[in-house]
């Protein structure tokens, strides 16, 4: 849980990376019985499309409702903190790891000839429909790749988008946001919205500064203000008196993280929200 | 002001330092604290100033107890000279005399014109004007040691007490700071110090205080204080006495008791 | 005698005069340029007539909400790590003596740590600089006791190092234990400082604290000047030594406590200012208070409007700069010291 921040971070800052699948050193069984996935990411999709018997283990960020878009799901599910000993110890017959996490384990793991898939990070629809495509593929269940494919479809179909190109700026805790080119940017754009951080972006880590993000003249301004109710700095910042300023005047909208923190069809739902508050905005303005 | 010390005792982790001692001083007079290493005059010395406070016994003012004399009357009243911490920081010499004219001034009060004045006379005594403007690593140890007894002066107390203020002088300075202190005496300030030099203090002080083992063994004339038993059995040493031309007469250690006088022959 | 003594010293006590006014001249001018500073670029002074005239614009709102208390939070901080520095070398006779480096910022972060993390602080309340100042107050006692004990200058630098290294680690620790995702990745914070995003709230919060601080710690200013000559004869003088340790290391934790529970821990500011300072004021303590409180606040302000200007992104932390300036000085005067015995 500790690392959920940085995974994310990771993740952002990472987004303009394409890619779908790294090839595997190891030939990948047809019907792997003993799953391993050490990413957030991984975790969703085999959660989402494994039998519950395929998996050996999750990661143990699966659980967290915060981060996690499958944490009922993974309810019983045994967990690991992707250490390469751990999953050494659990025997897979496949291993499914995040093109950008955990890179130390991820290569002991393929030095010792582990059948590996690793996912990188889409960032387009398109990008995410073939990452569930190679993982049902991986998992022996290509039919229920293209069941959650067409989930993503239809909830991308039934959106009304914005009327009206509004302008919306993500804020994450610690201030990131989502960069142009990564798939947050395209679900923004799915909606009809304009992403601001595109124009803000001087930013290399994909910091926004409060002050940089008041005056970006943003109608949106899109906020995880569900908070797990611990205090943190971060969560602070959200709290901050400018920040409450533009709640009051109706300019932000809560968005869980756990939404769009990985590639998947939950992300069809962030367009439809988005879709609604920019519609509910545009009556208000 | 009469300064005294009625029945002290004190005690440190088990040690009696000072056992039943009592002594009284008044305005006018130079007393000498005299006495081997360890016979506890320091430690007399830090009880007239207020610093400890004795286990039993008690220490008065002009017959009011110590502690019943506020903070500030008594730092007005009584100055101390103490040189084992050194100074602190490179400070200029007229602001370290400047600190005796501490309990004169309110908090955030500026030097008034008689601070000054004080701050002038005490410098002028010690000799020490012409180093106003020294910082205070520059001086050599006898300077520092005639500042710091300028910050002492500076005070102008009823009572000065003052703890080896001649160890470290040359001889001229030594003689100086003598004469210094009894003429501060006579000009009607009780002045005790704690002193190792026999000849200067028989010859400088008015009265002679002996100590030995927390107690005092001799008070008096230095003459009638200073005696050939007293001088073998506390100090172990013989002397030589004698009179100057111009009357004064001195005394001078001379050897050790008990050995032939060839031991301790240089 | 008296008399040709006098101009001598109105001469020489002239430039200490003018400098308390002339830094807090540069304060104010550096307040200024803090709230010019920033990442957003607006008209400042609509934006002042806006907050003057209680219109609730945004550029209003970012100046009061945004701009302000982290430029008066700079000024605060800054001046109560200078104070505090300034008191503390005069108090242990000690030129190397800081909070940093005696670990009382250390000691404050843990305290306010402890207390934003499990909750108990709520959304912002004055549970956190009291936790600040708990921390604060349990270091600046420890670092007394060793002082009494006779520890020398190097011993006690020592014995800071041991204690903020202590602090921190308990501080990753409290970190660790918090149950947010995100704490563990905010030691940095309270470890380097920053003052990022802060809000007028905060300012409210440790003013009223500082103040009080910086009172208790001026109060002792000729207390010091009579302690440079020892214990015994700071006594003699008719200084209450325990009242003067109760007031430092009270002073010194409500305001380093209450500076450090909202701003993090912000280094070697209480050590340089003072060495900045004496050239211009003499060596004698008092007369470094007030000026080391103002360059302090200087000091802090400048590091604070650098952070903004340099292109690192996401900004340094405070700590950062002040360690880059602080760090060879105090290596610097470690060798002098050495020198000199």
């Amino acid at each position: 849980m500790r690392n959920l921040a940085l995974l994310s971070a990771a993740t952002l800052a990472a987004c303009l990376a394409a890619g779908i699948v790294a090839a595997a050193e190891a030939p990948l069984p047809a019907h792997p019985v003993r799953v391993v996935s050490m990413n957030l990411c991984a975790d969703e999709l085999v959660l989402r499309l494994a039998d519950r018997d395929q998996i050996a283990a999750v990661t143990w960020l699966a659980r967290d409702p915060r981060g996690s878009s499958v944490f009922a799901e993974a309810a019983g599910v045994p967990l690991t903190r992707g250490l390469s000993e751990e999953v050494i110890a659990l025997k897979p017959d496949l291993v499914i790891a995040g093109a950008f996490t955990t890179r130390s384990a991820v290569g002991m793991l393929k030095r010792i000839g582990m059948p590996m898939l690793e996912l990188g990070l889409p960032g387009d629809f398109e990008g995410v429909r073939a990452q569930i495509r190679t993982v049902a593929k991986a998992l022996g269940h290509p039919d229920r790749g293209e069941a959650l494919v067409a989930d993503l479809d239809r909830g991308l179909e039934t959106v009304a988008a914005a009327p009206r190109p509004l302008r919306a700026l993500v804020m994450r805790p610690n201030g990131f946001t989502v960069a142009p080119g990564s798939l947050g940017d395209a679900v923004i754009r799915a909606a009809g919205l304009v992403n601001v951080a595109a124009e803000i972006g001087r930013d290399r880590s994909g910091q926004v500064p409060l002050e940089a993000a008041a005056f970006a003249e943003a109608d949106l301004i899109v906020l995880d203000d569900s908070g797990s109710g611990t205090p943190s700095l971060a969560d602070a910042l959200l709290h901050h008196p400018v920040l409450e300023q533009l709640r009051r005047e109706g300019r932000t909208v809560s968005i869980p993280n756990r939404l769009w923190n990985c590639p998947g069809s939950q992300v069809a739902e962030v367009v439809k929200r988005l879709a609604k508050a920019a519609r509910e905005r545009t009556v208000l303005q | 002001m009469r300064l005294a010390v009625e029945n002290a005792v004190i005690r440190l982790g088990g040690r009696t330092i000072l056992n039943g001692v009592t002594l009284g001083v008044g305005p006018g007079e130079f007393v000498g604290l005299v006495g081997p290493n360890g016979a506890g005059k320091t430690t007399l010395l830090r009880l007239l100033a207020g610093l400890i406070a004795p286990a039993t016994g008690r220490v008065t003012i002009d017959d009011r107890p110590l502690n019943d004399v506020s903070r500030d009357e008594r730092a007005r009243r009584l100055s101390a000279f103490f040189q084992n911490a050194g100074i602190g920081w490179p400070m200029r010499v007229r602001e370290i005399v400047g600190l005796g004219r501490l309990p004169h001034r309110r908090t955030f009060a500026a030097e008034s014109a008689a601070d000054q004045e004080a701050i002038a006379r005490a410098m002028a005594m010690t000799e020490v004007a012409g180093l106003a403007d020294r910082i205070e690593p520059t001086l050599s140890s006898g300077e520092r040691m005639r500042v710091l007894l300028a910050r002492a002066l500076c005070v102008e107390a009823e009572m000065l007490l003052a703890d080896e203020p001649i160890t470290a002088l040359d001889p001229a300075h030594q003689l100086d700071v003598m004469a210094l202190l009894r003429r501060v005496s006579h000009d009607g300030a009780g002045v005790i110090a704690v002193l190792h030099d026999l000849t200067l203090a028989a010859r400088y002080c008015d009265r002679l205080v002996v100590m030995a083992e927390g107690r005092i063994v001799a008070d008096g004339a230095p003459a009638t204080a200073l005696q050939d038993g007293l001088l073998r059995s506390v100090f172990g040493v013989t002397a030589q006495r004698g009179s100057h031309v111009d009357g004064g007469a001195y005394i001078l250690p001379w050897a050790r008791a008990g050995r032939e006088p060839g031991e301790t022959r240089p | 005698m008296s008399a040709p003594l006098r101009p001598a010293i109105v001469e020489r006590s002239r430039p200490g005069r003018l400098l308390v006014p002339a830094l807090a001249i540069l304060v104010g001018m550096l307040v200024l340029a803090s709230i010019a500073c920033g990442y957003a670029a607006f008209d400042v002074s609509a934006a002042f007539a806006d907050w003057l005239a209680g219109r609730n614009t945004l550029p209003a709102l970012v100046l009061s909400e945004l701009r302000i208390p982290r430029a008066l939070l700079g000024a605060l901080v800054g001046f109560s790590l200078g104070l505090t520095g300034a008191v503390m070398q005069g108090y242990l006779r000690n030129p190397l003596a800081d909070p940093g480096i005696l670990g009382i910022s250390s000691a404050a972060a843990l305290g306010a740590v402890i207390v934003f993390y499990s909750g108990m602080a709520g959304a912002l309340s004055l549970a956190l600089p009291l936790g600040g100042i708990a921390g604060a107050a349990g270091a600046a006692l420890a670092i007394n006791l060793l002082a009494m004990r006779g520890t020398g200058t190097l011993g006690l630098i020592l014995a800071g190092v041991g204690l903020s290294s202590l602090a921190g680690a308990l501080t990753a620790l409290a970190l660790n234990f918090a149950p947010n995702p995100y704490a563990a990745l905010e030691i940095v914070f309270w470890l380097m400082g920053s003052l990022t995003d802060r809000s007028m709230d905060h300012v409210w919060l440790c003013l009223p604290l500082m103040l009080v601080g910086w009172l208790l710690m001026l109060s002792t200013g000729r207390a010091l000047d009579a302690l440079s000559l020892g214990e015994d004869t700071a006594a003699s003088l008719g200084f209450d030594l325990v009242s003067v340790r109760l007031r430092i290391v009270t002073g010194a934790a409500l305001a380093v406590g209450s500076g450090v529970a909202v701003s993090g821990a912000i280094g070697f500011v209480g050590l340089v200012v003072p060495h900045l300072v004496r050239p211009l004021v003499g060596a004698r303590p008092s007369a470094s208070l007030l000026p080391s409180g103002f360059a302090g606040a200087a000091l802090v302000l400048v590091a604070d409007i650098a952070v903004r200007l340099l292109p690192t992104r996401p900004e340094l932390k405070l700590g950062v700069v002040t360690a880059l300036v602080g760090a060879p000085f105090l290596i610097g005067l470690l060798f002098h010291h050495r020198g000199r015995g």
